[in-house]
């Protein structure tokens, strides 16, 4: 009895706020690495559709947020030893996102405070990221945070508050995802949050692949699967192309 | 057009990519050198992680060695018995310095060590042959003609006290095993370290220390340099992946190419202004170097992505 009302009140709930609602979609949802690959800029599309939202008549924001492989990454600070700069501290972050990516309609603070940003982890600095220690895991330096968010948005792997979700009209929207060259391969999230009124309405995920394929993957497997024998293909062809291009180079 | 380099895991300009490999053929056959100790460098100005530089500029020159030892094998240039105890040597160096290649990549400071080893040798190679060749020079106005001391004398007196001496017939010697073996060793370490074939350590040495006829010379130095830098390709495959053959390989057709028209050039130019010009192009790679590590640099951190093998498929 207890259980067919809690599915009744399910239905009830589900009913009243249908967040099946929110559709989006990807130009390209499995991106290939190859001999050429220079980055790649996808386009996401997104309708709000029947969800308990008004387009006509109220407004609305969208935050959507790409999220890459997780990996350990280590962040070093340099010091100066004598009259040199050496790498002395660091800290280890057992998880960090590889890619990391908000993009908005408007910018964020605008949109809702920070607590509803912090309760649905979006944003760099509401990432639950935690650092390595002797001690275990504790709460990182924000020294060190920091810089590994400067150092990732450098290299165009952490975007925030650079990328505008754009309103077509009529509960459509869209936005480009930019996927720089040296993108980590993996299993991409694509989270869309529609907001209105600060707090959020509607949420929906999709994913995203990024692959080496053919030969570029075959290699790279073969490097860290086999690499004895990697290094000995290597020298044969290294052997091999330095014959031939001495052959070539006396004529 | 770039290029995705599948283990240096960047993009990179194919064009840039050959035309450093041409770049540094031209000055490697204009002064008779290898060229590794220029590459490296210059690679990792480029933006390739010095491990990667290291590592990818063993494959390449023994790719750019092949034509060389053939054509001194050819012409009787290789003593072949020298080479193996050098080999020897350089196989148990380059396998030292590829462990502390691993280690010291481990610990976050194999950029630092690969930066240091270069400031020191390019700073004592570029020294002494802007001495010797300036020396040369202003003896050259002034007419003296130096008096070249008989083979013989020109041995030093400790190194025939060495034990286990061993007879190279090709280069007409008899000396202990216990010399070339360290030189190889040596020579392997850097090799390792530094991702060069190690001729601007070895020629000197087996000129001046082994005394060893000038025609079997290079020939030799280049059958050592192939085998270790071979054995260095395998253990940096084996030890980090850093071993990118594809770079390796798009390094190849310039740097051929180059050093047909450098040997060329070099040909016109005098052996003594030569190498002081060498000598000054080594003292500013390594003066560049040596101010990239005294500067502060703009961005005190980095960040090293830990991707252990599998995980990163």
């Amino acid at each position: 009895m207890i259980a067919r009302l809690a599915i009744f009140c399910g239905l009830l709930l589900g009913l009243a706020v249908p967040v099946n609602g929110l559709v989006t979609d990807l130009s390209n949802k499995r991106i290939e690495i190859r001999y050429s690959f220079s980055g790649a800029e996808l386009i996401l599309f997104g309708a709000v559709g029947s969800t308990n939202i008004d387009v006509r008549q109220d407004d609305y924001d969208v935050v959507i947020v790409v999220r890459g492989p997780e990996s350990a990454a280590v962040v070093r600070k340099k010091a100066k030893v004598g009259a040199i700069w050496v790498n002395q501290d660091n800290l280890r972050f057992p998880s960090a996102p590889g890619y990391y990516a908000v993009a908005a309609t408007r910018p964020l603070k605008e949109i809702a405070n920070p607590v509803a940003f912090a309760s649905y982890g979006i944003g760099f600095h509401n990432l639950p990221l935690v650092a390595e220690t002797g001690a275990g895991l504790a709460m990182p330096d924000p020294e060190f945070r920091d810089a590994l968010f400067r150092l990732r948005s450098n290299e165009g792997l952490y975007r925030q508050e650079r990328d505008e979700v754009a309103i077509i009209g009529q509960g459509l929207f869209r936005t480009n995802v930019h996927l720089p060259a040296n993108v980590p391969v993996g299993e991409f999230i694509v989270e869309t949050f529609i907001f209105q009124h600060g707090s959020m309405r509607s949420r929906n995920r999709i994913a995203l692949t990024v692959d080496k394929e053919g030969f570029e993957r075959a290699a790279y497997n073969f490097a860290h699967g086999y690499p004895f024998w990697y290094g000995i293909v290597a020298v044969f062809v290294a052997l091999g192309a330095g014959w031939l291009a001495g052959v070539l180079g006396r004529k | 057009m770039p290029l995705y380099l599948p283990i240096a895991e960047l993009s990179m300009n194919i064009f840039l990519v050959m035309g450093m490999g041409a770049l540094v053929g031209l000055l490697s056959g204009i002064f008779g050198v290898g060229g590794g100790f220029l590459m490296t460098p210059l690679l990792i100005f480029a933006g390739v992680p010095p491990a990667v530089a290291v590592a990818t500029q063993s494959n390449q020159i023994t790719a750019a060695s092949v034509s060389g030892v053939i054509a001194h094998w050819r012409r009787q240039g290789v003593d072949f018995k020298m080479g193996g105890v050098l080999i020897a040597g350089g196989g148990v160096g380059a396998f030292i310095g590829a462990e502390i290649f691993t280690i010291l990549r481990a610990q976050g400071q194999v950029d630092l060590m690969i930066s240091l080893a270069y400031v020191v040798f390019l700073g004592l190679i570029g020294g002494l042959m802007f001495w010797e060749s300036m020396r040369a020079i202003i003896r050259q106005r002034r007419g003296i003609v130096p008096p070249r001391k008989p083979r013989e004398e020109r041995h030093k007196a400790w190194i025939h006290a060495l034990p286990f001496k061993m007879r190279f017939r090709k280069s007409r010697l008899y000396i202990s095993v216990l010399l070339p073996l360290v030189i190889g060793f040596f020579v392997g370490v850097l090799s390792a370290i530094m991702g060069v074939g190690g001729g601007f350590v070895m020629v000197p040495a087996m000129i001046y220390l082994l005394n060893m006829p000038t025609n079997v010379v290079i020939g030799t130095s280049l059958l050592q340099i192939i085998f270790v830098t071979a054995l260095t390709t395998v253990f940096h495959s084996v030890n980090t992946q850093t071993v990118d053959i594809f770079l390796a390989i798009l390094l190849l057709p310039g740097a051929v190419i180059g050093a047909q028209f450098g040997v060329r050039i070099g040909m016109k130019l005098k052996a003594e202004q030569l190498r002081a010009l060498l000598a000054l192009m080594v003292l500013l790679v390594c003066a560049k170097m040596a101010v990239a590590l005294m500067v502060e640099p703009p961005e005190l951190y980095s960040v090293t992505d830990m991707d252990v093998m599998g995980e990163h498929n």
